[in-house]
């Protein structure tokens, strides 16, 4: 069922990336300031908003490992943390792509930029932390208190752009009262957040089952010890 | 513009390339831990 799950979503995604991208390279104009580079936010955009929505979601995840103990909570906040992380490299590398050469710089240290890495860091260490810590409820423990403390961190980077003067663009997008794109080139942005939501549910599910395989083998070794 | 969508998916492409291989590391580590519990004195 998981397997026909998987090539189902990867069909539609694929899809409708491929119907996106062709409005977004041969129907959409050039921005008037920009120029071509512009496109890079239909990518940039879904990337940063998969990540810290995954993050977010990874908290609620590990807030559910707190209150029940049930390890499935972490597996499941381990997995979608993961995946998330990749596409907040997304994020940060198309950004520095496109400041480099709109700002003529890779990086600028403004709060939005800063905040984001400091995030990615936390996240980057969340991995780490699994890694390094064998017993499974400790292990879960201690994941779970950084991704509520890293997910904070991440709203306070989403709003940043909204407190305080930043190098980083305001708001562009009409949910966030932005009205900074003309009619017809926002909607893209939506397909692929569609799009690539679709793929970030493929991988989490995968790593869910390799997480599945790892308490399996985790069983199997304390039963071998046990002979 | 060619640069940032060619590194979504270099980082993309690369992720499901860990992800590949340490499906496979799993389940061989899984084949040779279940073997190991089935015949403890292989």
């Amino acid at each position: 069922m998981r397997e026909k799950i998987i090539i189902g979503l990867a069909v539609f995604a694929g899809a409708l990336l491929a119907w996106n991208m062709n409005t977004i390279f041969t129907k959409l104009p050039d921005e008037l300031n920009q120029g071509a580079i512009y496109r890079i936010i239909y990518f940039h955009v879904p990337a940063n908003i998969l990540g810290m929505s995954g993050f977010g979601l990874g908290m609620l995840f590990s807030i559910g490992y707190l209150v029940t103990k049930d390890l499935r909570y972490d597996a499941l906040a381990a997995s979608v943390t993961e995946v998330s992380l990749v596409f907040a490299s997304i994020g940060l590398a198309t950004g520095s792509i496109w400041a480099r050469i709109i700002w003529g710089v890779w990086w600028a240290w403004d709060y939005r930029l800063t905040s984001w890495l400091v995030c990615w860091l936390i996240f980057g260490g969340y991995l780490m932390l699994r890694r390094a810590v064998d017993e499974p409820n400790q292990r879960a423990r201690f994941a779970a208190v950084v991704s509520i403390l890293g997910s904070v961190n991440a709203y306070i980077s989403y709003k940043s752009i909204e407190w305080w003067t930043t190098q980083h663009p305001q708001p562009v997008l009409s949910i966030r009262n932005g009205g900074g794109m003309a009619a017809g080139m926002e909607a893209p942005i939506w397909w692929n957040v569609l799009a690539l939501a679709c793929f970030s549910a493929i991988l989490v599910m995968v790593r869910m089952r390799q997480e599945s395989f790892a308490r399996e083998i985790d069983t199997l070794r304390r039963m071998a010890h046990a002979q | 513009m060619l640069l940032g969508l060619g590194a979504a998916w270099l980082i993309m492409f690369i992720y499901v390339v860990l992800i590949t291989l340490r499906e496979r590391k799993l389940r061989k580590e899984l084949d040779r831990v279940r073997r190991m519990v089935e015949h403890p004195n292989k």
